[in-house]
């Protein structure tokens, strides 16, 4: 038996995170790897092209209706979708209440005890935006996901998620083993995003898996809550996806622990490549009226 | 035991002790329990120890949390009201019924001190917040036990965690029931200790019942001669005999805070003439503030053993005229034939006898004075969560030398204990076993090992008649084998 | 004043006095704001109602007076049956000073644990470094031989991850590289002390058993015929241990015990205070991976651990905290069967003394109807042997049992004439067992220190058995397990029995006409 490979998806919200991954996860379905998805994110959208399905049922708001966690079982959370994908959704609270974090812990003990991850070549955890408590760091823990794949773009705020990411894998890489795989640029048609994308990855010690351009396809076939490789399968950006999860599945065992730079590093960073404006250090704190005066 | 010790020779060995026991831990952590162990300096009138500072990991500290300090000290013995533990099991459980805050009602109907009401927190309510299982168990509460006259919601630690709004769920059944119904954001892991959780269960009082007053009328008229108990846990009973000796000088006890208290008795409070106060640590905050708002003076009294007793005596009747000060004397010459008879019989079997303590609250100065008055000596004594002003209280009550530790590791503490070789130990439930089986009498100076009251002049009779089978009991004697 | 320094009177009769009831009578009527007698009188007869039952029954979100605790005190539990074994609780400290506090009270023996003391930073910033220095104050002071960490519930609400924080600790030197840190994740919002039991003895296990986190290769197991032994959390640990091993040495049995915690909690007074003794031997818990088979005495305190111990090959048998003959008797040819031992003619011989005993003094147990709430083993055992004395037990609760433990005892019940009126309430609490007893009333209560709350409340008389056990002393010394248990348990039914009888004819010209001398 080939041993079980553990991914996750990290990255900050909006990004494109979902999307990739679904993508990414149904190209390798496609090449016959037997595949779970486990979303840790509380809006619960990690396997919606997957499953064809507005939201399934998670597992936390099930086990609250049933009483507690123990009297849940698996089948009543994990469904089915495209090419055989096995998908569960952690779920969690409405925003402002609750222990989102504790949720994902909760989830994945149950996933594990009940033996969810038998008879599997993949698992890939699909995680909130950023590293925001110990819950949400719960996959990058020692024999949960081997590499983490940061899905970014040239945005400021994305670059921003993606060094924090870091940040929260280093903590656990010597313990654990867990490693960045890479980062995976979702396009936004932002002002050289291909060179800085390389250099950021460059900077966290690690390499640009894939550049994925961007293309209305993939909203259409969100419209129809589908994946690309499963709406328009010979389409080009059903290539690049095909691609990126070839590399993916090529890039076993290469993750690098990585050197996540300071705020400091990161706006030069940001500044060298124009992203932000070179600040008047006399300026800061300055009111309006104070400027002009 | 070795008489005619010098002072220098007694710092001296102090000294020496506290190396020793600082030598067994890193370096950096020997640095800061260093600040923690002294010896006591007359010349300078200080313990010379920091205090109400966190308490090193790892080392088996003596302290609680502030939630102890709030449902398991102030709040817990408000009897007519209901107190949810709110969070998981375990808090309400361990605390249940265990600290001995006398009471008379009917529990389960119009009482509740002695039952543990807790919201049982599950996984599911972590993750998706506990605010409407709260609202529910209010609406439960309200069903079962209609008799009740309010509510507090004692937080557990993963209520500050996740984010609940207690307040919000108060403000809102309070209005539907009209009732008190007070959020207590105690979470154990706020604070050093029990006493950050007097603290904001004292702001609680304040904000959710002294403020929320507005003008009800008052139960009963006022004399110039009403004073309020504040402090006073009613330990074995301890607030009762505390109340019969004030109420025999001629007061009017209007206010039991909070041993055998009732929401009334908090509500009545304001119309104190004078507030007395007995727990220094867990309630001046609350008799401070009632100085600034209501312009109630307050003093600090002393129960324990009848030198203190009749000093304090005097001292409350100070604040009042001729009549109270007459009756503070008739009080303290009824009670001379009682006094008289426990020292004459115990004072002979424990005079000399060395104590050591540590305690909580306000024991570890306060019941030095009854030690003394049995003839007896404290040559060690320290704070569980004691704070600076606590240590300097306690320089008028201990001899030079004394050596002092705050917030004891129980490692040290047994070092000390070992050394000093003191006839008793008086400290908790976690110490008095290990004492015990060193060959060490001890009493329980929390519970009063389950005697008491140990206020008072009736107290006091029992206090030493504890002592005396404490230290005089025939098992010290087969410790050890006889071949 | 009825205070005399030559009869020195305590708050058992001080108060009783005149000048105390009239101050607090006038302290109530004053200042109470009391509640009118009448209305007292009414709320305090509803609540033992039909009615109040149904109310109290429809509740969803309260608890109230709960026979559980939580998980950490069970994790504090199975550390502690480890040889020179420090608990380290992981978390707020005063959780610590709860259970030291509540083992203590039970027990009367001091009880060591430590807590990485983490307060509102550490919620923020997580408890890492709290655990760095913890471990290494814990090493320093108490030189442990193993250190077995658990957590509170703040740490597991932040997330705080065990495992990743002992080998960082290890890394800054707290604790030898090779040193022995097991670890479990304990929340105190899942399951009970027994889930917590469960979950520390796992971590031990599989830390000897797996290569002692990345330190030694994992075990491969060459089985040698040995028997394991779990006792699982008992309150009688101190007792039933001692009489299990005395039985194993009857039957010639090689035996290990994991996790024995009957030294530790039974030291000698002596002038030296033991913070370690005895205990399980931890070459022993690694070697116990070779044993046949392991039986653990109560399976609710060791599903997930007797799970991975069948998964390593050896044949697991779980007994429901057996007590009285039968019970023992399936133990005992169990461990006959699996180590191929005979039972001996000695132990044949106290089986025939309980019998013996029961077929004395059945007759004022017989046809008694009894209460019975604990620990979900616990009451399946006692169940079983009140059916053997032909009592009826009629109400079972057991506040951390489920819908398994319902099965169980259902089908017990089934397996007698004797339990056919009986109902069963899982995930129940004290408060729904008042109501109970003052709608279907019984003969007598069995259950721990809190049932004398409804003692007082209800009038049925409260037989103590379960844990914890504050106002009485040193039951736990004795067991309750094995024909010498059953024994045990039996005197203490009878004592209470009879004690209720001589307290319920002894009024002079009415009805002492039956407070017979010999019964």
């Amino acid at each position: 038996m080939a041993a079980l490979r553990q991914i996750a998806f990290y990255g900050k919200g909006g990004i494109g995170k979902s999307t990739t991954s679904q993508n990414t996860l149904a190209a390798l379905a496609e090449m016959g790897h037997k595949i779970l998805i486990v979303g840790c994110d509380p809006k619960a959208d990690s396997t919606r092209l997957i499953l064809h399905a507005k939201a399934q049922d998670t597992i936390l708001s099930m086990a609250a209706e049933l009483g507690s966690v123990e009297d849940l079982e698996l089948d009543q959370v994990m469904k089915t979708g495209y090419k055989g994908i096995r998908c569960v959704e952690s779920g969690g609270p409405e925003p402002g209440v609750g222990c989102a974090g504790r949720g994902v812990i909760t989830s994945i003990n149950f996933l594990e005890e009940n033996g969810a991850y038998e008879n599997l070549d993949y698992v890939s955890y699909d995680v909130l935006g950023d590293v925001v408590c110990g819950g949400f760091a719960m996959p990058i823990r020692e024999n949960k996901a081997q590499e983490i794949y940061i899905v970014m773009s040239g945005e400021m705020m994305a670059m921003y998620a993606a060094n924090n990411i870091s940040k929260g894998i280093l903590k656990y890489a010597n313990s654990g083993g867990v490693r960045l795989g890479g980062l995976i640029c979702n396009e936004r048609q932002t002002d050289k995003e291909l060179e800085l994308a390389e250099n950021m990855a460059k900077k966290l010690g690690s390499k640009l898996i894939y550049f994925v351009p961007r293309a209305n396809i993939v909203q259409h076939a969100e419209l129809r809550r589908m994946t690309v490789i499963e709406y328009a399968p010979d389409s080009e950006q059903a290539m690049h996806y095909r691609t990126l999860a070839e590399k993916i599945h090529n890039n076993v065992g290469q993750g690098v622990i990585p050197t996540p730079i300071s705020m400091d590093e990161l706006e030069e960073m940001l500044m060298e490549h124009g992203i932000i404006p070179n600040v008047d250090e006399s300026l800061v704190g300055k009111k309006a009226v104070e400027a002009v005066a | 035991m070795s008489e005619n010790v010098t002072v220098e020779e007694i710092r001296e060995r102090n000294e020496q002790l506290i190396g020793e026991v600082l030598e067994a831990y890193p370096e950096k952590f020997a640095k800061r329990r260093a600040k923690h162990l002294a010896s006591f300096d007359e010349a300078k009138g200080e313990c010379g120890v920091k205090s109400n500072i966190k308490s090193i990991p790892g080392v088996m500290t003596i302290r609680g949390c502030a939630y102890a300090g709030s449902k398991g000290v102030v709040w817990g013995p408000i009897k007519d009201m209901v107190h949810i533990s709110h969070g998981p099991v375990g808090c309400g459980q361990y605390s249940w019924a265990a600290r001995r805050n006398y009471y008379i009602g009917t529990t389960g109907v119009d009482s509740f001190v002695t039952m543990q009401f807790t919201s049982d927190f599950q996984e599911k309510d972590i993750v998706f917040g506990g605010d409407k299982k709260l609202s529910k168990i209010i609406d439960e509460i309200e069903e079962l036990f209609p008799l009740n006259k309010g509510i507090s919601i004692q937080s557990e630690c993963p209520i500050g965690l996740i984010g609940d709004d207690i307040e919000a769920v108060s403000k809102a059944k309070g209005k539907e029931y009209g009732k008190t119904i007070v959020p207590v954001r105690c979470e154990g892991f706020r604070g050093v200790s029990q006493s950050l959780g007097h603290h904001i269960a004292n702001d609680s009082i304040r904000d959710w019942v002294l403020d929320k007053l507005g003008d009800k009328p008052a139960r009963f008229e006022s004399t110039p001669y009403d004073v309020a108990i504040i402090g006073d846990y009613n330990i074995g009973g301890d607030a009762w005999s505390s109340r019969i000796l004030l109420e025999e000088m001629g007061l009017r006890v209007i206010a039991q805070w909070s041993g055998d208290g009732t929401i009334a008795e908090l509500e009545a409070t304001p119309k104190a003439k004078l507030n007395i106060l007995h727990c220094y640590r867990s309630m001046s905050y609350i008799s401070r503030h009632m100085e600034e708002k209501f312009g109630i003076p307050w003093v600090e009294y002393n129960f324990f053993g009848p030198t203190k007793t009749a000093e304090s005596l005097r001292e409350i009747a100070g604040h009042f005229d001729d009549t109270i000060k007459e009756g503070a004397e008739r009080v303290i010459a009824k009670y001379q034939a009682l006094t008289d008879a426990t020292i004459a019989k115990y004072r002979p079997r424990l005079a000399g006898k060395k104590v050591m303590l540590f305690v909580g609250g306000l024991r570890p100065r306060h019941v030095i004075g009854a030690y003394e008055d049995l003839g007896m000596e404290v040559v060690g004594t320290g704070y569980e969560f004691g704070h600076n002003d606590d240590y300097q209280r306690t320089t008028h009550s201990i001899k030079d030398g004394t050596l002092i530790y705050d917030d004891v590791t129980s490692f040290e503490f047994e070092k000390f204990v070992e050394k000093i070789q003191p006839d008793l130990v008086g400290s908790g439930i976690k110490e008095k076993y290990i004492f015990q089986k060193m060959g060490v009498p001890f009493r329980q100076m929390h519970s009063w090992d389950y005697s008491g009251p140990y206020h008072g002049y009736d107290g006091f009779a029992i206090f030493a008649r504890d002592m005396d089978m404490a230290i005089n009991a025939p098992v010290w004697r087969m410790t050890k084998t006889p071949w | 004043m009825s205070q005399n320094a030559e009869k020195v009177i305590d708050h058992f009769e001080l108060f009783r006095g005149p000048e105390y009831t009239e101050m607090l009578e006038n302290k109530k009527c004053m200042f109470e704001n009391p509640v009118l007698p009448e209305e007292l009188t009414r709320v305090t007869e509803w609540t033992k109602s039909q009615e109040y039952r149904e109310k109290n029954f429809a509740r969803e979100a309260l608890t109230i007076n709960p026979a559980k605790a939580c998980q950490p005190l069970g994790a504090v539990f199975a550390a502690l049956g480890f040889e020179g074994t420090l608990p380290f609780v992981h978390g707020s400290q005063g959780c610590v000073a709860y259970y030291r506090s509540h083992f203590s009270r039970h027990f009367k023996e001091p009880t060591s644990a430590v807590s990485s003391s983490m307060t509102e930073d550490a919620a923020v910033f997580g408890g890492l470094n709290n655990l760095i220095d913890g471990m290494a104050n814990a090493f320093s002071l108490y030189k442990p031989k193993m250190i077995a960490v658990s957590t509170t519930c703040m740490a597991e609400v932040i997330g705080d991850d065990l495992n990743a924080y002992i080998k960082n600790a290890k890394e800054k030197g707290s604790v030898p590289q090779d040193f022995d840190v097991p670890f479990a994740h304990t929340p105190a919002f899942v399951g009970s002390h027994v889930t917590g039991y469960d979950n520390a003895l796992k971590g031990i296990i599989e830390h000897f058993w797996n290569g002692k986190a990345g330190t030694a290769p994992r075990l491969e197991r060459e089985p040698n015929g040995k028997l394991n032994f779990i006792g699982g959390f008992d309150g009688y640990t101190v007792g039933n241990m001692r009489e299990i091993k005395r039985l194993f040495d009857l039957m010639g049995v090689e035996y290990t015990i994991l996790g024995d915690n009957s030294d530790v909690w039974d030291t000698p007074s002596d002038g030296e205070f033991r913070m370690y003794d005895g205990g399980t031997r931890l070459e022993d818990a690694a070697n116990a991976v070779h044993a046949q088979a392991t039986i653990s005495m109560q399976e609710f305190c060791t599903e997930k651990t007797l799970d991975l111990i069948e998964a390593r090959g050896q044949e697991v048998i779980a007994f429901n905290h057996p007590i009285g003959v039968e019970g023992t008797d399936r133990f005992l040819m169990e461990v006959s069967r699996l180590t191929g031992k005979a039972i001996p003619a000695s132990i044949a011989k106290e089986r025939g003394r309980l019998v013996d005993a029961i077929a004395d003094s059945n007759a004022h147990i017989h046809g008694k109807k009894f209460a019975l709430y604990g620990d979900p083993d616990l009451t399946l055992g006692l169940a079983g042997f009140l059916l053997e004395l032909g009592a009826e037990p009629t109400h079972i609760l057991s506040t951390n049992g489920g819908k398994e433990w319902t099965q169980k005892v259902e089908a017990l019940l089934a397996s007698s004439p004797f339990g056919k009126n009986c109902h069963v309430y899982a995930g129940k609490d004290l408060w729904h067992m008042r109501s109970l007893l003052f709608t279907e009333p019984v003969d007598f209560l069995i259950g721990n220190t809190y049932g004398k709350f409804l003692e007082r409340d209800t009038k049925t008389p409260l037989i103590r058995i379960g844990f914890p056990i504050f106002d009485r002393h040193h039951h736990h010394r004795y067991p309750v397990w094995g024909y010498q248990g059953g024994l045990n348990v039996l005197v203490t039914i009878l004592d209470k029995i009879f004690d209720h009888m001589d307290a319920t004819t002894n009024d002079v010209s009415k009805n002492d006409y039956s407070f017979d001398i010999i019964r």
